[in-house]
């Protein structure tokens, strides 16, 4: 469950990331960190597969272009339902981030 | 600074390469943050460390994004395979709607091509390939006696014992012989069926539907059993199961009835209904002179035919040097069940289904032809796709597409075309082919119909498509429209196209031509009796009733005189076996002043017949007389009427009349001599086909001994009316006069001789008629083809020969420019249909009568009608070609 959890936490923002416009690997997770005010850091070992499980879904696609510094890098791009998994999605998680953070910031027991 | 070889890189040339791109991602990921951290003043080594730090194990990371990119991969193909096929389908579907009128064209040539072949198949495939409906059938084999060249000789009560006890090939035995009984509980009824020893139901294994068969021990105890036929039980009891156990009347004794068997049981052309005991009494059991019964034997598992005619060669050996006398010129023949059933159809039935296959595959031509010629208008169209970016083989599957789903619209259309069919060829075929009522939609038929269909549609599809795939695909883009349609390879497609139709068409005409010459041949053969306004009927006397050889003969003069007395009847006579329907028995003949063996001795059909017989069947007096009333008196001197046959084998270049010979005698070694009187004009009693035998005619008043039992007492009446009336109209008549002399007495086989003739040339009539109908539909879509083709060239040259009229050539020379090319055509495609059809038309020599497979005639007449209906169809677009305006035809361009 831990693990969808995040697994579901990462393609979220992954996706909130590429609809700003195409991006590669890279520069998804720097935008993540840079975002969450270096808060969040992004393991790659965790990065590439969220970004494949997601090709896979159809949810993004990719295609091979150059990058700023002149290499042949691979970049993704929402594809329409990926936009629409967003919305969806993003709702569900901030609902949930509330939900969590009020829990962990009650201060009194709940009445039984 | 790329670690993926470039090599690598070309692969992805042949598609995608998932691993490769995972490599070259993570590589990029890995240098991108190398030169971040070496910008930042980490050494090279420890900052290539730092970035790979965040992949953890980075093989096992690469392995899992390559997995699932793998997986996606396979997913996309899936899909996009399946958008391509909906999308081909849509498109075919859209090019079917968008010309109705040739999609129409199209759908009836295939389905009236696979409706054909289907409906033959399903005839061919009930009657020859249907396993039989026995355990083990085909060990199932016929024990034959022969005799010089006849092959399939009935056996005698000798041999069946000798074979049963003696052979070492066989699980069962059976001897049958056919029967027919009056069955007289109520309406009295003649039925057919058959005597059988109890082995027979051991060898064929199929249960009864109720009751049990007889066995040899309860045969021995009581042999008045019978084993009724389910379709007897059904109709004249009412499928009544209380009914085994009881007795009913047959032959005016009381038989008991102790199972019921079931259809299946009908393994013989003689349909019985009814199976009664056969039973030989001990003194016959070394008769081996007397010939009269059917062997069936199951081979033992594992021994073959060849094996049991061996032994059974063995057996008859030992027969033959015990009994010298009765087996000269006598062996043994043992045939598998399926040959004798089926054999005589195996040829007829594939020759029409290779037929049926000729004609679909014409038809095949001309859809492929009209498919090229819509291709050329399509040209532009497949050109622009080619030029976005379809595949050749996307094109090429486009196309078939298109074609195998047109071919599995008419293959449809062309299944219930053929459930007709199969009802028509049922109705209409010969009676004779075993098993052909069955003929139907069965599931193996339906597969043999969808494979077809699909090689239909691959067939005529996959010229046209290559074709297109093939074609330059700038050409028509380039081009203007029409311009774009010349090309003299696509021409030499279609018209190689159509040369191999003819070719087909020829060897079809070739054929049919030799069945109908056949045909016809055969009705110009003398019967040697008159066929009209004569009518048979037979009836048989109850021994219990007729026992003496005086009371057989008096019920017979009665009934005769009864049927003479009605009006409109002229001669009225009667014959123990007439032509065509049934023969009788042989009996060697003893020639007086000439030595005799029975081996080597002159075998006719003997005959008992009344006087008037040989007048009212119309056989033709050769020399001396026929037999008068006189010689049917009591007392009267012995004598016999011979055929021309008989009296040249008998007396070869003599006089036979008032020679004396003997036959069927009490005693082997005593002669009974009796006076020929008589020679009448032979008689083919087995059909037009079939040379006379000899045959012997004897008084019916003067039968040799035992002859009523062996003849069942049985005659068929012959009447002959006035030619103004109706032969069938009196057949109420000739049972009045039965009914006057016995109430109790069936009359069966009823039937005018050309109801009889008609019955006996059912077979040849209708192969005959089949395959002119085929060679009919054969020649008009080749008709069809070269119409076409000559049209399309015209349309081509449309502009072409409206220059050459505006240049000043005269009409003629392009009707000639047309015909010409048409003609050439033609006599390629006779030509190599003439050479095909002297190899194709082997197969039916077996089935032609006094005609020659290589008929001259009937070759060049059929290649001339092909020629004739070449031209013809090449006339129409030449006379436009000719009328093509000079002016419009420039103006168009």
């Amino acid at each position: 469950m831990e693990k969808e959890l995040l697994h579901g936490t990462l393609e979220v923002l992954i996706l909130k990331t590429l609809s700003w416009g195409p991006m590669h690997g890279f520069g998804i997770g720097r935008w993540i960190e840079q975002l969450s005010g270096n808060e969040l850091r992004i393991e790659e070992g965790s990065l590439y597969p969220a970004l494949y499980r997601i090709e896979k879904k159809g949810w993004v696609d990719a295609s091979w272009g150059v990058s700023d510094n002149q290499r042949r890098a691979k970049y993704y791009r929402l594809t329409t339902e990926g936009r629409r998994q967003l919305h969806k999605n993003a709702d569900t998680w901030s609902t949930f981030a509330h939900a969590v953070a009020r829990v962990l910031g009650a201060k009194q027991q709940p009445a039984s | 600074m790329s670690t993926t070889p470039l090599w690598r890189r070309y692969l992805r040339f042949w598609g995608s390469d998932p691993g490769a791109d995972v490599d070259d991602e993570f590589a990029f990921h890995v240098e991108t943050r190398v030169d971040e951290l070496v910008a930042q003043g980490f050494s090279a080594k420890a900052a290539r460390e730092e970035a790979l730090r965040g992949f953890g194990d980075i093989q096992q990371v690469k392995a899992i994004c390559r997995t699932l990119a793998e997986e996606r991969e396979r997913t996309m193909q899936r899909t996009q395979w399946w958008a391509d096929w909906r999308h081909d389908l849509r498109f075919a579907v859209r090019q079917l709607i968008v010309s109705p009128l040739l999609t129409a064209v199209l759908m009836v040539t295939i389905a009236v091509g696979i409706g054909a072949t289907v409906a033959i198949f399903s005839v061919l495939n009930a009657v020859l390939l249907r396993p039989l409906p026995w355990a083990d059938s085909d060990r199932l084999v016929f024990v034959y006696e022969t005799w010089r060249e006849f092959r399939q000789g009935s056996a005698s009560v000798g041999h069946f014992h000798d074979w049963t006890e003696q052979g070492e090939v066989f699980e069962q035995t059976a001897a049958l012989t056919r029967a027919t009984f009056n069955l007289s509980d109520g309406e009295p009824e003649r039925v057919s069926g058959v005597r059988v020893t109890p082995g027979y139901f051991r060898a064929l294994q199929i249960p009864p539907v109720l009751g049990s068969y007889f066995t040899e021990a309860e045969v021995a105890r009581d042999p008045r059993l019978v084993v009724l036929g389910d379709g007897l039980w059904r109709r004249r009891f009412a499928g009544d199961p209380s009914l085994v156990g009881r007795t009913i009347r047959l032959n005016g004794q009381t038989h008991t009835v102790v199972g019921i068997a079931p259809p299946e049981n009908n393994m013989t052309q003689l349909a019985p209904q009814l199976f009664a005991p056969l039973v030989f009494p001990p003194q016959q059991r070394f008769n081996y002179g007397a010939h009269s019964f059917t062997v069936l034997a199951k081979l033992k598992a594992g021994v073959s035919r060849d094996a049991a005619q061996v032994d059974m060669e063995r057996v008859t050996r030992g027969i033959a040097e015990r009994e010298p006398k009765n087996m000269e010129g006598r062996g043994v023949n043992v045939r598998s069940y399926s040959d004798v059933m089926f054999g005589d159809f195996r040829t007829p039935a594939y020759v029409m289904l290779a037929s049926v296959i000729c004609v679909l595959l014409i038809g095949c031509v001309n859809v492929a032809n009209l498919l090229l010629a819509r291709a050329t208008t399509r040209r532009r169209e497949i050109a622009i796709r080619s030029a976005i970016g379809g595949g050749r083989w996307r094109i090429v599957r486009q196309l078939l597409t298109e074609s195998v789903m047109l071919a599995l619209l008419g293959g449809a259309a062309g299944v219930g075309l053929a459930y007709f069919g199969i009802r028509l060829l049922v109705d209409f075929g010969p009676r004779n082919a075993p098993r052909l009522q069955n003929a139907g939609l069965q599931p193996e038929v339906l597969l043999f119909a969808f494979g077809i269909t699909l090689l239909t549609g691959l067939a005529f599809g996959l010229a046209p498509a290559l074709r297109a795939a093939r074609a330059n695909m700038l050409t028509p883009l380039r081009e203007g429209s029409k311009s774009a349609l010349r090309g003299a390879g696509r021409d030499r497609l279609r018209g190689g196209l159509v040369v191999g139709e003819i070719a087909v068409a020829v060897v079809l005409l070739v054929s049919a031509g030799l069945f109908i010459r056949s045909a016809w041949r055969l009705q110009q053969v003398p019967l040697g009796f008159e066929v009209r306004s004569v009518l048979s009927a037979r009836l048989a006397l109850p021994p219990e009733r007729y026992a003496a050889d005086e009371a057989v003969a008096d019920a017979y003069r009665r009934i005769l005189e009864h049927a003479r007395a009605v009006p409109g009847i002229g001669r009225a006579g009667a014959s123990t076996g007439i032509p065509l329907v049934g023969g009788g028995p042989d009996a060697s003949v003893q020639v007086e002043g000439k030595p005799f063996s029975p081996g080597s001795a002159v075998s006719p059909a003997i005959r008992l017949i009344t006087e008037d017989y040989v007048e009212a069947i119309g056989m033709v007096r050769v020399r001396g007389r026929t037999m008068t009333a006189s010689d049917m008196a009591a007392g009267a001197a012995p004598v016999v009427v011979v055929n021309e046959r008989l009296a040249s084998l008998a007396w070869p270049g003599e006089d036979p009349i008032g020679k004396r010979l003997s036959t069927w005698t009490r005693e082997i070694d005593k002669p009974e001599w009796r006076e020929v009187v008589g020679v009448v004009g032979d008689v083919r009693s087995f059909g037009p086909d079939t040379p006379a035998r000899p045959e012997l005619f004897l008084p019916y008043t003067q039968p040799p001994v035992m002859a009523w039992p062996a003849f069942q007492r049985s005659m068929a009446l012959v009447v002959r009316v006035r030619s103004t009336d109706d032969a069938a109209a009196h057949v109420s008549s000739l049972r009045s006069a039965v009914r006057v002399v016995d109430s109790t007495l069936p009359l069966y086989e009823v039937l005018t001789m050309e109801q009889a003739l008609g019955a006996d040339g059912a077979g040849t009539r209708f192969s005959t008629w089949l395959m002119s109908l085929l060679a009919a539909t054969g020649l008009l879509l080749a008709a069809v083809g070269i119409y076409g083709v000559i049209s399309y060239f015209v349309t081509q040259r449309t502009s072409e020969i409206g220059l050459r009229l505006a240049l000043g050539a005269t009409p003629q020379s392009v009707l000639i420019m047309v015909v010409r090319h048409g003609a050439t055509l033609a006599v390629i495609g006779i030509v190599i249909g003439l050479i095909a059809a002297l190899g194709a038309t082997r197969a039916v020599r077996t089935l032609l009568f006094e005609i020659s497979a290589t008929d001259p005639t009937t070759y060049v007449v059929g290649g001339m009608a092909l020629f004739g209906i070449a031209l013809l169809a090449c006339a129409v677009p030449a006379v436009r070609a000719v009328r093509v305006s000079p002016m419009q035809s420039l103006a168009e361009q």
